[in-house]
């Protein structure tokens, strides 16, 4: 028995969009046109299902296309290669259908051949890729040309999400003829923009697709992503007219260009948080008191002011408010020096103690939260000791627990918690919760409840007691949510940037 | 080639040893620092097995001298290795970058000594007057200010203000290149160009000071073809050896230089590999680099040799 759900993203389906999705940005602008994006890292590897780099992922994500795509405010999926879903009433079998008139750039049309071959080659790469996110599917069947069949092991609510991202991209079957290797060289998709050219270390060229099944787009005729490592450089090349768009100036020269003329600076919500991992191996930080005296001592809106020269806010929840059943807490730790001190007195230490925090040399922004840090915590008599270390030896030193404290961040890669929340309470995600070494067995069953509890409702309510639980046992310091810094041309238009990350050029003029 | 570049072949063969070397020292080196290329390619999700699969698939799990026989073995065969960042082999990469910092050294090269010959001419000619202090407070102030600054301000005044030069870049034709080099190349221009004035303008003195010169003086030379011909030839001798040191210290300005300057060569491959522990790239770029400053040792002697006709380094050493 099958029965359609009705929910706000099978409205959206049955609505039945027009091509590209459902922009609500004006492009108003003309045809035509070529579009540099100047950013501080060469991408890495056209390869989809093992790729970690956003350089790469904003790139490739111009050519390939999933069968859902993340609304633009971030807090669901809509159908952009399926047109709609019905689910069976166990949760387990998901039947998709697929967009009709879609081909890919090589003039083949995407059937449902392509889209088994394409979900079955991201689950292939469980060990180096992003196969995990597929964990939940157990088969994908081609039912006929234009519908397929996912079946799951368990019922589990985050399904389409995964299915929105990047790595489930559709790619014709078995490579078109080619090896992996020798099809992520240039690879083919449905999407708007073609391979084009890649000089290592310099630039990234992709061109207009004009068989795009979006009518009427793309308006460019190409893009281009030049590498600029440096921050300054980026934004003089912006205000002398080389480049179209500063993707991620630093702060600082985000402010400056506010006021340039010419430039429309725009900061675009995101999904990031930043917080401080407390190894919970490391005494005293295993008591719950100090992590609170901790969380409850920093100035988050001073750390905002000044790292962030004011764009963001203060952080109350692992979650931050670009994601879906984001809840805010009044309850969560905020800048508190008198509760601060309250609960050091209670805790194992009352006299204080020395720790230190590691943080990755050449980063300006971090040197900055720690060294608020270590004035903020001596106030409650923390002596804080800063160690630089270069980013990969930091990340060594992350993963093999050497660290008594560090600055982590965290952005979105789907519209839905779990991808984060497994990831960060359940030691079972991996990486013992994001390396706090955090592990609270009532936490753990809210979040597993979460995962399979399909009714938005009550996963609202269980995402809510989570993100009170996890606050109140300071798993982590919050810090702040920080925005996407973009800045451009202002004949740029139609450019929107996803709390994912995620931007869509189909829409763009300039 | 005169018979006094015989030492040329020999020369070169002893940098054999040198350039091995180099590759042991910087292929231990980059292996002892902490971390590995699955760490960055993996993101933070990346759980202990992951890594260790990744590192394994990578043969990073074998002994380090096996790992260093690997790559000596590759390397005779012409077999620079394949870079873990990028999948693909890291000759194709040097090939790409080498050329684009070769440029950028060589176009500094001859604006610094554009800007040097007439300014210490101007200076040895009138010792102590006005345009010898004017002179010499500049090697002071080129030499004092920090590079990635004079970038900036060059950036600044030439490019945004002025709009006479692009803002960092390769472009894309020979032209392009010439025209996007200039600034980057400038800025190490005015960093090698106090030394090199230094030493002319020394040596300029002692030249305009000696007999020959008044001899030729009192046949009637005089002007520019005295100075072509005399003055300029003789005082150049000491001064090659000064550039040629230099220019191993142009190689590692360019590093910091091509990032302001956003022009890929060499250095930002280097910075980028060493970032994300490429130890493939490290490795190739450093030989290429080590070889780079022993043939420009060997081409120091040579242009030595030609300049000086008493010089001949097949025999003894210099005078």
């Amino acid at each position: 028995m099958r029965l359609t759900a009705l929910t706000a993203v099978a409205a959206v389906a049955l609505a039945a969009c027009g091509g590209g999705g459902s922009s609500s940005t004006s492009t108003a602008g003309k045809d035509g046109g070529k579009l540099v994006i100047a950013r501080a890292a060469d991408a890495l590897s056209m390869n989809k299902t093992t790729t970690f780099d956003n350089s790469s992922i904003y790139v490739f994500e111009q050519m390939m296309e999933p069968l859902f795509m993340v609304s633009e405010d971030g807090t669901k999926v809509e159908p952009w290669l399926a047109t709609g879903y019905d689910v069976s009433s166990d949760k387990l079998t998901y039947t998709i259908h697929l967009r009709e008139g879609v081909t890919f750039s090589n003039g083949s049309p995407m059937t449902a051949k392509d889209v088994k071959f394409s979900i079955d080659e991201d689950t292939k790469t469980g060990a180096d890729g992003w196969g995990y996110i597929n964990a939940a599917i157990d088969t994908v069947t081609a039912t006929d040309d234009k519908t397929v069949t996912i079946k799951l092991k368990y019922a589990w609510a985050p399904i389409l999400a995964d299915l929105s991202l990047f790595s489930n991209a559709i790619i014709p079957d078995n490579y078109g003829g080619k090896t992996a290797e020798q099809f992520y060289e240039a690879p083919v998709g449905t999407g708007p923009f073609v391979w084009g050219e890649w000089k290592k270390g310099q630039s990234l060229t992709l061109n207009k697709n004009p068989k795009y099944w979006g009518s009427g787009k793309p308006h460019l005729d190409s893009v281009t992503w030049t590498v600029v490592p440096d921050a300054n450089t980026r934004k003089l090349q912006l205000q002398g007219k080389q480049i179209d768009i500063d993707e991620f100036p630093d702060w600082s020269s985000f402010s400056a260009l506010k006021s340039a003329p010419g430039i429309t600076a725009t900061a675009f919500p995101s999904t990031r948080i930043d917080y401080v991992t407390m190894n919970q191996k490391k005494t005293p930080l295993q008591d719950v008191h100090v992590r609170r005296a901790i969380a409850y001592a920093l100035d988050r809106e001073s750390m905002v002011k000044t790292v962030l020269y004011g764009n963001g806010q203060a952080a109350d929840s692992l979650l931050s408010p670009g994601t879906p059943f984001y809840a805010k807490n009044p309850q969560a730790p905020s800048y508190d020096v008198a509760t601060a001190k309250a609960e050091m007195a209670k805790s194992s230490t009352p006299q204080g103690f020395s720790t230190s925090i590691s943080i990755s040399s050449g980063d300006p922004n971090q040197g900055s939260v720690a060294q608020i840090m270590q004035s903020e915590l001596k106030e409650i008599g923390i002596d804080l000791q800063i160690q630089q270390l270069d980013p990969t030896a930091l990340r060594a030193a992350r993963n093999a627990g050497n660290f008594t404290m560090l600055l982590g961040g965290w952005t979105m890669d789907i519209p839905d918690p779990d991808e984060w929340t497994s990831f960060a309470v359940d030691p079972d995600g991996g990486s013992h919760s994001a390396y706090t070494y955090y592990d609270n067995p009532d936490v753990i069953a809210i979040n597993k409840k979460a995962q399979a509890e399909t009714d938005d409702t009550k996963r609202a309510e269980l995402y809510k007691e989570l993100q009170e639980k996890t606050a109140a046992d300071a798993w982590a310091a919050y810090l702040y949510y920080s925005p996407y810094a973009y800045a451009m041309q202002s004949s740029v238009k139609g450019f929107h940037v996803t709390p994912l990350g995620n931007y869509h050029l189909e829409n763009v003029t300039k | 080639m005169s018979h006094r570049l015989r030492f040329v072949p020999g020369r070169l063969l002893q940098a054999v040893p040198v350039v091995f070397g180099v590759t042991i020292v910087v292929f231990f080196m980059v292996h002892l620092l902490p971390g590995n290329p699955a760490l960055t390619l993996l993101g933070q999700t990346a759980t202990p097995d992951r890594v260790a699969a990744l590192n394994h698939q990578l043969g990073l799990d074998e002994p380090l001298w096996q790992q260093y026989g690997t790559f000596l073995r590759h390397l005779v065969t012409g077999d620079l290795g394949t870079s873990i960042t990028y999948q693909q082999p890291v000759a194709d990469l040097i090939v790409t970058a080498l050329p684009v910092t070769l440029e950028l050294v060589v176009f500094a090269l001859v604006l610094a000594l554009l800007i040097s010959i007439p300014l210490a001419g101007l200076a040895a000619t009138r010792p102590g007057r006005g345009r010898d202090l004017g002179v010499r407070a500049f090697t002071l102030v080129g030499q004092g200010m920090p590079q990635f600054w004079v970038g900036i301000m060059l950036l600044l005044l030439l490019a945004v203000r002025l709009g006479a030069f692009p803002v960092g870049g390769y472009g894309d034709t020979p032209g392009e290149h010439v025209y996007y080099l200039f600034l980057p190349s400038l800025t190490l221009a005015i960093a090698l160009a106090p030394q090199v004035i230094r030493s002319l303008r020394a040596s300029m003195i002692s030249v305009l000071g000696s007999e020959y010169v008044g001899t030729a003086r009192s046949k009637g030379a005089g002007g520019a073809a005295l100075f072509r011909g005399h003055v300029l030839r003789n005082a150049a001798i000491p001064t090659v050896s000064i550039v040629g040191v230099n220019l191993g210290y142009l190689v590692g300005g360019s590093l910091v230089i091509e990032k302001v300057f956003a022009v890929p060569g060499l250095g930002s491959l280097m910075v980028n590999a060493i970032f994300s522990r490429d130890f493939p790239t490290i490795q190739a770029v450093s030989l290429v680099v080590a070889l780079f400053v022993v043939v420009v040792g060997v081409l120091t002697d040579v242009a030595y040799t030609l300049l000086d006709p008493r010089v001949d380094l097949a025999v003894g050493g210099r005078p």
